[in-house]
């Protein structure tokens, strides 16, 4: 982008505190997660603001009683699995909608998108049904077959395609790689960024996941993290202390996963966006 | 001729796994609720009725006060969301702005908080002796205090609030991401011409964004019509509730659905008949919402080109 | 041949998992001597979960083959998960018992028939008390075991009612006119709210109802709303509780239960069951005492109500349905030293007659001045009359609840209120 001085704008003084006040108002409810976690049930009702000395208490409890490891590994497998899955048919599917575009595809690719608008809770009971003559009920895989079979990601990988150079698959193409082999030395290596994007969200989307698992999932043993957290706070007796923790821990996956991968993360929004 | 032909064919391989797990995941229990909606179903009881249910549908104060509730929620909350959004990526697209990450990521941070997690906490922060209320009355904002979450105006002001919070960063992020990738040259053809920035962003970075804008509002119109977790969360919690918020103003369409099925005489067919009714009101819109921003397209497209044609 | 590569990966893309787990988790086949695991769905932690659990540890210690798993859910979650697996016809992942409210029973059994165990052979009703059993009657059947009993009491701090000079005498058989009237005195002297509340809660209406004999429907299960005197009365009641200066508005259950915990409001007046959660609050121990439920200003109306209270069902595709069935055969309908334990342990009152003569029922209890607690309400519970909840109470509750709001607000009249109620009421039903 072009770098060249512009002239200075006396409104940037302005742009400042109000930058400010949104970044205090986004960031104080973390503060308040993590302060919440240091501290009793009774102190964070009562909005206490200073650092406590019941993070241990809260964490044993957390891990002893709630057992917050297992859901942990639960919605971390959970969300592995979707994502790969994912990612690997939606972007072929987007793929084959974008590459080999004819009538019938592109009828079918409407209909796709209309399904987006279809209410979930509408779905639930010939779903659940539908798992059940699966045999899936209580089964990770029951979440992870129903997310990865994602319209908006579809939509997200084709939106992102659309200004390949069709001539770079052209020239494989005549070097005599079939389309398979295309697809996937040549074009999936050339959108790293599109499909770190698309895990990073795939990743939160499973990880934040909770009216399908809820009804899926049927033991303690198989509980993700959301389910934990929800079941932590309709308790008749919520520690919000314990909530608190679980909160942060919950979330931390999450911001790390997009600390680390912020820079391909905004990078294949942009991708998905060209014009 | 024949190896495109050939080729195109491939085409549908790519498309079948996919295809394959959205026919059985998605169609197939679209298809099946379109059955319920003419069938009297109440848990494994079912009866054919036609359209009754349809008719039902006309006379159901629930379903309208439902339907009232999501488009008072809808209206208010993504406009000033979108709006807020483009602001906050308009000012974060400056170059010359210090600490651009921090705010970036400041603002996007919520949007990794599970819907689970952002409700619990902002239920808690207006509770009636939550931290909200504490603040004000230390600061002398407030001498007593309010009681959030009992009347429906300041209730849905919360949810409101709430909404934004968590969704606000994310959708600046694909404005940021529109507005990064705007060519420099735009911006200097139009400096040239005496252009403000101000100017800039109206005559430029607006009409440029048009297709990511399109795309946020379509978007949040269809998430936020299925709003579900929020507002079941913020209600919940009383095991007598016979309301969802006060007044009602939490019910909103898929809670209702989600209440016709567990909470009152299991009524799976209405059910399925007001969801498909939000089917269609989402269809509707979203036609709407392409039509609109397909006129306004052709009449941009001639301001820019009348722009572009001034600039050189 | 790739064209074929991408159909197979496909292929065992989607297939492979299914069948993995298909035969992973398939039904163990019940073994009539083997080990055995009953399985139980009920909510709250406090009360009916450790009452499951010493109740599985006694039928552990007599039949070692048999465990239980005891799931822990709240119980809108319960709900919604077994109304979601009985309507898709499936028997996997179905509990042996689920706990199940009072209000809802006659519902799941009339609207999934054959998922619920007719218990009528399996056990002597006349064991426990009218108001219970008659939850789970549908068509000649038994299809609900009574557990808890939800007799109402108005339930009050001794030190605080005396800071604005009122006795347990001014408690004693009053209606809910007068409880207000003391709510307004109370809040005038002290500047305290005197009950909390979610307005937004419609259990003090059934409370108020059931202390008059009326429902929202007539014995028959038609609707009952217009000419329905004690509802007109328990919404112009609602009416000042909503209005009034003397209620601490809250919402849900833990702003409910911490507003007493926390000696925020000295009143609360609800089921028996609320007595765990007052003694949460170890500091108000000999403070608190009981007062029989206010009554309404209507004929008919008594000092005694039921609130809420569950009952266990028995699932017909649950594994062990028979081994459920004698597990409740020697707990919940014989052990009468069982409900002793649990009334000392979580003060769970249960309705098995021959269980509430015990010494821990007439023990004074040092928590309420040192009163005898349980046998006061167990005498209450007697008198508490008998309704016809039938299979709409929730959606009934909606329309009430839908409609009151322009009442309060003074932009429509009883009347018109009870007019929309009433065809709202009638169109859920359609």
């Amino acid at each position: 982008m072009d770098t060249r001085k512009k002239p200075r704008r006396p409104g940037m003084i302005i742009v400042y505190i109000v930058l400010s006040i949104a970044s205090i108002f986004s960031l104080f409810p973390f503060l308040w997660i993590v302060v919440g976690s240091t501290n009793t049930s009774t102190d964070v009702i009562q909005g206490k603001m200073t650092f406590g000395n019941q993070w241990s208490t809260n964490i044993t409890k957390l891990f002893g009683n709630a057992n917050m490891s297992t859901a942990l590994m639960n919605s971390l497998k959970i969300a592995l699995f979707t994502v790969i899955l994912t990612l690997l048919i939606t972007s072929m599917a987007a793929y084959g909608f974008q590459m080999y575009k004819t009538k019938r595809k592109e009828k079918l690719y409407s209909f796709f998108l209309l399904t987006m608008m279809v209410p979930f809770a509408s779905l639930m009971i010939p779903l659940f049904k539908l798992i059940a003559t699966l045999h899936l009920i209580n089964s990770v895989w029951a979440i992870i077959l129903v997310s990865s079979a994602s319209v908006f990601m579809v939509f997200f990988f084709r939106q992102s395609f659309v200004n390949y150079p069709s001539d770079v698959l052209e020239a494989a193409r005549v070097d005599g790689a079939n389309e398979v082999m295309t697809f996937f030395r040549i074009f999936v290596p050339s959108m790293k960024s599109t499909y770190a994007a698309a895990a990073i969200y795939t990743f939160m989307t499973s990880w934040n996941n909770y009216l399908w698992p809820l009804i899926v999932l049927q033991t303690n043993e198989k509980q993700t993290t959301t389910l934990l957290i929800s079941s932590l706070s309709s308790a008749y007796t919520p520690d919000y202390g314990v909530i608190m923790s679980g909160i942060s821990i919950a979330t931390l996956p999450v911001i790390i996963i997009f600390f680390a991968f912020q820079r391909q993360f905004v990078e294949g929004m942009l991708g998905s966006v060209k014009q | 001729m024949a190896t495109e032909l050939k080729r195109k064919k491939v085409g549908w391989y790519f498309i079948t796994p996919v295809g394959i797990l959205l026919g059985i995941f998605l169609l197939y229990p679209i298809f099946y609720s379109l059955y319920l909606t003419l069938t009297s179903t109440r848990g494994t009881l079912t009866q054919f009725t036609g359209l009754a249910n349809y008719r039902k549908l006309f006379s159901d104060p629930s379903f309208f006060k439902a339907l009232k509730n999501t488009f008072r929620i809808l209206f208010l909350q993504v406009p000033l969301m979108l709006v807020l959004a483009l602001i906050f990526a308009a000012m974060l697209n400056s170059k010359k702005l210090k600490f651009r990450g921090f705010f970036r990521t400041a603002i996007f941070l919520p949007s990794v908080t599970s819907l689970i997690a952002y409700t619990i906490l902002f239920k808690m922060l207006f509770a009636y002796d939550g931290l909200v209320n504490s603040t004000l009355i230390k600061i002398h904002l407030l001498d007593a205090p309010i009681a959030w979450m009992q009347a429906p105006g300041t209730a849905t002001f919360v949810l409101i609030l709430a909404m934004i919070w968590r969704w606000t960063g994310y959708n600046m992020i694909f404005y940021l991401s529109a507005m990064q990738n705007i060519s420099g040259d735009l911006y200097e053809a139009a400096s040239i011409d005496g252009a403000s920035s101000s100017q800039g962003f109206f005559k430029i970075t607006l009409p440029l964004l048009k297709p990511m804008i399109l795309f946020t509002t379509v978007m949040s119109t269809i998430g936020t019509l299925q709003l579900f977790d929020e507002p079941m969360n913020f209600s919940a919690g009383g095991t007598t509730a016979s309301m969802v918020g006060p007044d009602n103003c939490f019910l909103t369409l898929s809670v209702y659905i989600y209440n016709l099925c567990f909470k009152y005489t299991p009524k799976f067919g209405y059910a399925a008949t007001v969801s498909y009714a939000i089917l269609i009101i989402v269809a509707i819109l979203t036609i709407i919402q392409f039509r609109v921003s397909e006129d306004s397209d052709v009449r941009l497209e001639r301001k820019m080109a009348k722009a572009i044609k001034r600039g050189n | 041949m790739k064209k074929l590569l991408i159909i197979m990966v496909a292929a065992i893309l989607t297939v492979a998992p299914i069948f993995a787990n298909g035969a992973k988790e398939a039904a163990p086949v019940a073994d009539d001597n083997g080990p055995k695991t009953i399985t139980v769905w009920c909510w709250d932690p406090a009360f009916n979960i450790p009452v499951m659990e010493e109740a599985g540890r006694r039928y552990t210690e007599a039949h070692p083959e048999v465990t239980f798993n005891i799931v822990e859910m709240a119980k809108a979650d319960v709900e919604q998960k077994i109304q979601t697996i009985l309507a898709s016809g499936t028997k996997d992942g179905l509990p042996d018992i689920c706990l199940v409210e009072d209000y809802n029973v006659q519902k799941y059994v009339t609207y999934y028939p054959g998922s619920f165990v007719d218990l009528s052979d399996d056990f002597n009703f006349d064991d426990f008390s009218d108001y219970k059993t008659s939850i789970g009657s549908v068509d000649g059947g038994q299809y609900s075991f009574p557990f808890d009993s939800g007799v109402a009491g108005l339930f009050y701090r001794t030190d605080m009612l005396k800071e604005a000079g009122i006795t347990a005498a001014d408690l004693e058989n009053i209606t809910w006119d007068e409880f207000c009237d003391l709510g307004e005195k109370y809040t005038a002297k002290t500047g305290k709210f005197f009950l909390a509340g979610d307005p937004s809660d419609g259990g003090f209406f059934r409370m108020m109802l059931q202390s008059s004999g009326k429902w929202y429907f007539d014995e028959d299960g038609n609707v009952d709303v217009k000419n329905n005197e004690a509802l007109a009365k328990a919404i112009e009641i609602y009416k000042r509780m909503y209005n009034e200066s003397f209620r601490k508005p809250t919402s849900g259950w833990t702003e409910w239960v911490s507003a007493i915990n926390t000696g925020d409001v000295p009143t609360i007046t609800t089921g028996i069951w609320i007595m765990g959660s007052i003694r949460q609050a170890e500091d108000q121990s000999g403070l608190w005492d009981v007062a029989p439920v206010p009554r309404l200003d209507v004929p008919g109306s008594v000092n005694a109500s039921n609130l809420g209270g569950s009952s266990w069902c028995v699932l017909e595709n649950g594994q062990q349905k028979n081994e459920a069935i004698e597990f409740l055969q020697e707990t919940f309908a014989s052990d009468a030293d069982f409900y002793q334990t649990i009334l000392v342990n979580q003060g769970a009152v249960g309705s098995y007659k021959a269980a509430i003569t015990g010494s821990a029922y007439s023990a004074n209890n040092e928590f309420f001045s040192n009163k005898p607690i349980f046998e006061t309400m167990g005498q209450w519970s007697t008198q508490i009359p008998m309704v016809n909840v039938g299979l709409f109470t929730y959606d009934a509750d909606a329309a009430v609840m839908a409609n009151v709001q322009d009442y309060y607000d003074g932009k429509a009249t009883l009347e018109e209120t009870l007019d929309k109620i009433d065809s709202q009421l009638r169109n859920a039903m359609l």
